[in-house]
């Protein structure tokens, strides 16, 4: 029972983090491999003011989301001037620098030897501690993220965004502001995706750089796009199957650091026949097929 | 202890030269990111370990055989994800998206073939350096700084002199003026692969040769290169050796004022200004802006 409530949480926590990068890749066209970095740095912000400051938990989570949406903005802003794959190239850089940060700053995030001893999250008393409390907690985020994506997909501002997406010349011979639009999406993105390593910090309750790595971001990323970019749904589906599937590997009887290798072997080999035949994902409808409609 | 970084500084700048020069020749002729050259890095180093300590060939034959089976890594790649691709016309972030996957794949399979710890086709017994203005070069060291440059000349003539470099230059400048003026574009696209990717491998087994292999080598030898190729100017051979050897100097200098673990994050802070300020980099062209 423990055992699939533990899958129940991450699926949560994933979706939280595809339904976000969603949000900067499906519908706003901007392809990045950095949503890890967010996912990190959101995780460590709250996990050190809570360790050296003993703030509440609720302030920590609200510090981490304002830190990694202003975050997001900044790396966001490149993408103004930077389009399709060198915005990915700069995205990656991010990433690794991010990374290295984390790594390397020992004085301050206790370098690779992480941080233990993270404390359960108290909540106006209510004390989160047991596999079932934590799924409510994460389920009730999970809520709340998926509720703002979807205001804002159905929202003038959802449009734009695909606008920016289709044609970004258009969008802005339309008169729309399309580098206001791409910096508050991608802020709102990381700072959604925040909320998932404040989650994902406590429930293990130990964090280390090796749970942030580019190759954590290419997972994220690959849960939007076998899901679907662009749908409200197919980051949920892409979480889902992506995160429950592989642990059938488990009861075929694989070892584990085989199933490990096993598992990225078939995400990835999905990735590849995605792009092949169905670009759109399961559910989607954006292909990252931009500038084609043109030609 | 300053000519000890220089000399340091010229043998990563002819690692990053080797795979920088395989990265922007796939660039400039498929226009997209080639993410799985990371794989293609790992495989030539690991063909030489099986060659070498497996098999039991000596090192320089079976160098010379894992370069060419790193072009036919790169090749299969090209044949079976990226030419059916185009043929669907997938834009470069499908590509970019297809070669990630690609490498996730193949890193993983060399993970569970050869496992995460390192490797080593080294020699046991240590070399004592040469010394050399001051400062200590190893024998290795310096065959992969002649390696290095004699790759650059050979590719730097047949790119000006032979009739496979003028199609190849051709294929850059405009795929569909060359298609019309009858240059086989797949043909061209096929062996720029090969030879970027026995560039990368080549790249890998110098590495390996220096500091041994993990699967994920290719990683930080990718990033390395897509720094001096995109600082260089993408597509310029010869602002390419200026990018690696920007990089190199850049990394191995700042070893003075702060320890050797950040030089990954100052790579990529060079890239991020690059490609902010001077996306065409120190001599390539302006970036054409879309064109509707």
């Amino acid at each position: 029972m423990e055992y699939l409530l533990h899958i129940l949480i991450l699926i949560g926590i994933y979706v939280i983090l595809a339904s976000s990068l969603n949000l900067i890749a499906g519908y706003a066209g901007l392809l990045s491999i950095a949503h890890a970095a967010f996912f990190g740095v959101g995780a460590y912000v709250a996990v050190l003011m809570g360790l050296h400051w003993e703030t509440p938990f609720l302030v920590n989570l609200a510090a981490a989301v304002v830190f990694c949406g202003i975050l997001g903005g900044v790396v966001g802003a490149p993408g103004l001037r930077i389009r399709d794959d060198y915005f990915v190239i700069a995205t990656f850089a991010f990433q690794v620098i991010a990374f290295s940060v984390l790594n390397n700053w020992v004085s301050l995030t206790g370098g690779p030897m992480g941080l233990p001893g993270i404390p359960q999250p108290v909540i106006f008393g209510w004390t989160v501690s047991s596999h079932w409390e934590f799924l409510v907690l994460t389920g009730g985020c999970c809520a709340a993220v998926l509720w703002i994506c979807h205001k804002i997909v159905t929202s003038p501002f959802g449009r734009m965004l695909k606008a920016i997406r289709e044609d970004e010349v258009f969008a802005q011979a339309a008169g729309k502001n399309v580098a206001a639009c791409k910096v508050l999406v991608f802020a709102i993105g990381a700072a959604m995706a925040a909320v998932a390593g404040v989650m994902y910090a406590h429930y293990i309750s130990f964090i280390d750089p090796t749970s942030f790595t580019v190759m954590e971001s290419i997972f994220i990323i690959s849960i939007v796009i076998i899901g679907g970019a662009g749908s409200m749904w197919g980051p949920v589906l892409g979480a889902v199957v992506l995160v429950a599937l592989p642990e059938v590997l488990r009861f075929v009887g694989l070892p584990s650091a085989v199933a490990a290798n096993v598992r990225q072997i078939l995400y990835g080999g999905a990735l590849v026949a995605m792009m092949m035949w169905r670009p759109q994902g399961l559910l989607g409808e954006y292909a990252f097929r931009k500038g084609e409609a043109q030609q | 202890m300053f000519s000890q970084l220089l000399v340091n500084a010229l043998i990563a700048a002819s690692i990053y030269l080797v795979v920088a020069a395989g990265i922007s020749l796939a660039y400039s002729v498929t226009r997209f990111f080639h993410f799985a050259h990371a794989a293609v890095i790992a495989c030539g180093a690991y063909s030489v370990f099986v060659l070498h300590v497996w098999v039991g060939l000596p090192l320089s034959i079976s160098a010379l055989i894992a370069a060419p089976l790193g072009g036919a890594v790169g090749l299969a790649l090209e044949l079976l994800i990226y030419r059916p691709l185009r043929r669907k016309a997938a834009g470069p972030l499908v590509l970019l998206l297809a070669s990630i996957g690609a490498y996730v794949v193949l890193q993983n399979v060399m993970s569970l073939a050869f496992g995460d710890a390192s490797r080593s086709i080294r020699p046991t017994s240590v070399q004592e350096g040469l010394p050399f203005l001051g400062a200590r070069i190893t024998c290795v060291q310096l065959i992969s700084i002649a390696v290095a440059l004699a790759l650059l000349i050979i590719l730097l003539t047949a790119f000006v002199r032979t009739r496979w470099g003028k199609m190849a230059r051709a294929v850059m400048s405009d795929p569909e003026l060359a298609s019309v003026s009858g240059i086989n574009v797949d043909g061209v696209i096929l062996w720029v692969s090969f030879v970027a990717s026995m560039l990368a491998a080549t790249g890998g087994i110098l590495q390996s040769l220096d500091v041994d292999m993990t699967p994920t080598m290719g990683m930080t030898a990718l990033l390395a290169g897509v720094v001096a190729a995109v600082v260089g100017g993408i597509g310029r051979l010869p602002g390419v050796v200026l990018g690696a050897i920007f990089l190199a100097l850049a990394q191995h200098l700042s070893t003075w004022i702060i320890s050797t673990q950040w030089q990954d994050a100052i790579a990529f802070a060079i890239l991020l200004a690059f490609l902010i300020f001077r996306p065409e980099g120190f001599m390539g062209k302006k970036v054409r802006e879309t064109t509707v």
